[in-house]
């Protein structure tokens, strides 16, 4: 058990560091946030919507586009020099380096997701007030579960001739339970209803993501074997 | 069983299946009685009700020998895989174009996001990605994994999807079969209905045994050929 944490942390703490170091994809994935948030701004007649109604479904949208050029990217560094075949062969189990991964995207989308809410609270003049900490909550719940989807197809998108084009038509059809459950209940959130009536939806977007983790960690061998 | 006897399997069941789709055609054109709220437009239900539930067998058959093959990786299961994936495809098909025809004049609109609309949808957006990873790596061997990876995480999203799809709204007519006080159906049109299922599951299987013979053939040519160079 401790090696396996051991293992986790080290393949955590190199994404992470790497991450820190070159700031490639989270510059990206962030100006992206906030150039969506700016484009969405525009996308809405103000006369006759207002855009607090919108926002929720914006934000997730940006989340996972955003996500989308970040997590698609998980593997493109190391398949250069070939290195990710360096972890293969480490005595890490293949759900070590997917879990590890995982978290590493996780952490960098979470920071991510809260650039987007803090630019489409901005942007939108959303007022959360007590509601900020659930919103927050959920969307944590929401990027756990794509970056589980999110890393598992990266890679295979990665080991085709068609790379990263093929990650939106392999995880979007996937991913509508989670955009459903996390819009409705952000939505619900902004709009000020109590979390009683987003208890289900929270529910959901958990077991989606414990589910999506449990397979990712369980199919990502047969991805990477070679 | 040899190819050949397969082809002769699938022969068969794939004539019987169209004999039994000439069948179907009559009863549900001319012998069934008409709905009496819907009018003559619900006729298209013997079509789409057993498109869909062939569509759903042949995915579900895909999904379930795509994880065997993961673990047993005997080529055949991955063969057997995506020939029920792409029956599966077509089959889904036929129901997602049946069912905007009906809806147009049963709901006044060609599309809605109605739950089970909704899953079928992406569930042929699933299996198209079954078959692009599938044909988009160097290397054969690696498309069949990650196919196969597709399609048991497609499989084990359904659940998921069909819960939320249903949370977000439903319009769909309730089921008139299966359910818990026995079906509500009058006799013709349940006879009908039935045919329809009988008649579809057997060209399904007919057309997948067709497939399955010829991806044999394919592979055994290809075993061929790399002999014949080596």
């Amino acid at each position: 058990m401790t090696t396996y944490l051991g293992q986790l942390r080290a393949i955590v703490w190199k994404d992470l560091l790497v991450e820190l170091r070159s700031r490639e994809r989270l510059t990206a994935m962030g100006a992206f946030a906030v150039l969506a948030g700016v484009l969405f701004a525009f996308s809405i007649d103000t006369t006759t919507t207002r855009p607090q109604d919108v926002a929720a479904g914006l934000i997730w949208m940006t989340l996972v586009f955003g996500g989308l050029l970040g997590v698609g990217r998980t593997f493109h560094l190391e398949a250069q020099d070939a290195a990710f075949q360096g972890i293969l062969t480490s005595p890490a189990p293949k759900d070590v380096v997917f879990l590890g991964k995982t978290l590493a995207n996780f952490a960098l989308l979470y920071v991510i997701s809260l650039l987007v809410l803090f630019v489409f609270a901005l942007f939108f003049g959303l007022e959360l007030g007590p509601n900020v900490g659930w919103v927050v909550f959920v969307l944590g719940l929401g990027s756990l579960g794509f970056v589980a989807l999110g890393t598992l197809f990266a890679a295979v998108s990665a080991g085709t001739t068609m790379g990263e084009t093929l990650l939106p038509i392999l995880i979007f059809p996937l991913l509508v339970p989670m955009v459903i459950y996390g819009v409705g209940a952000t939505g619900r959130l902004i709009a000020g209803r109590p979390f009683s009536e987003i208890e289900g939806n929270v529910r959901m977007l958990g077991a989606f993501a414990v589910a999506a983790l449990a397979v990712g960690a369980v199919l990502f061998r047969y991805v990477v074997e070679d | 069983m040899s190819t050949t006897g397969l082809r002769r399997g699938g022969l068969t069941l794939t004539l019987l299946g169209l004999a039994g789709l000439t069948g179907l055609y009559w009863m549900s054109f001319f012998w069934v009685s008409t709905e009496i709220n819907q009018g003559v437009v619900q006729r298209i239900f013997y079509v789409h009700v057993p498109a869909a539930w062939t569509s759903f067998l042949a995915f579900g058959i895909a999904a379930l020998l795509s994880g065997v093959y993961l673990w047993l990786r005997d080529p055949r299961l991955d063969r057997a895989a995506s020939c029920a994936a792409e029956g599966g495809l077509v089959f889904a098909t036929i129901m997602l174009t049946t069912g905007p025809l009906w809806g147009k004049i049963a709901w006044g609109t060609y599309w809605t996001w109605e739950p089970r609309l909704t899953l079928t949808l992406l569930l042929w957006f699933i299996f198209l990605g079954y078959f692009m990873v599938r044909n988009s790596t160097e290397d054969p061997e690696k498309g069949k994994r990650f196919a196969a990876v597709v399609a048991i995480v497609g499989a084990l999203d359904i659940p998921f999807i069909h819960l939320s799809v249903g949370w977000f709204r439903s319009l769909h007519p309730q089921p008139v079969v299966i359910k818990p006080e026995g079906p509500t159906l009058p006799g013709d049109m349940l006879a009908t209905l039935l045919t329809g299922f009988a008649v579809f599951t057997v060209l399904f299987f007919g057309l997948f045994l067709f497939r399955y013979a010829l991806e044999g053939l394919r592979a055994e040519v290809d075993v061929r050929a790399r002999r014949s160079t080596a």
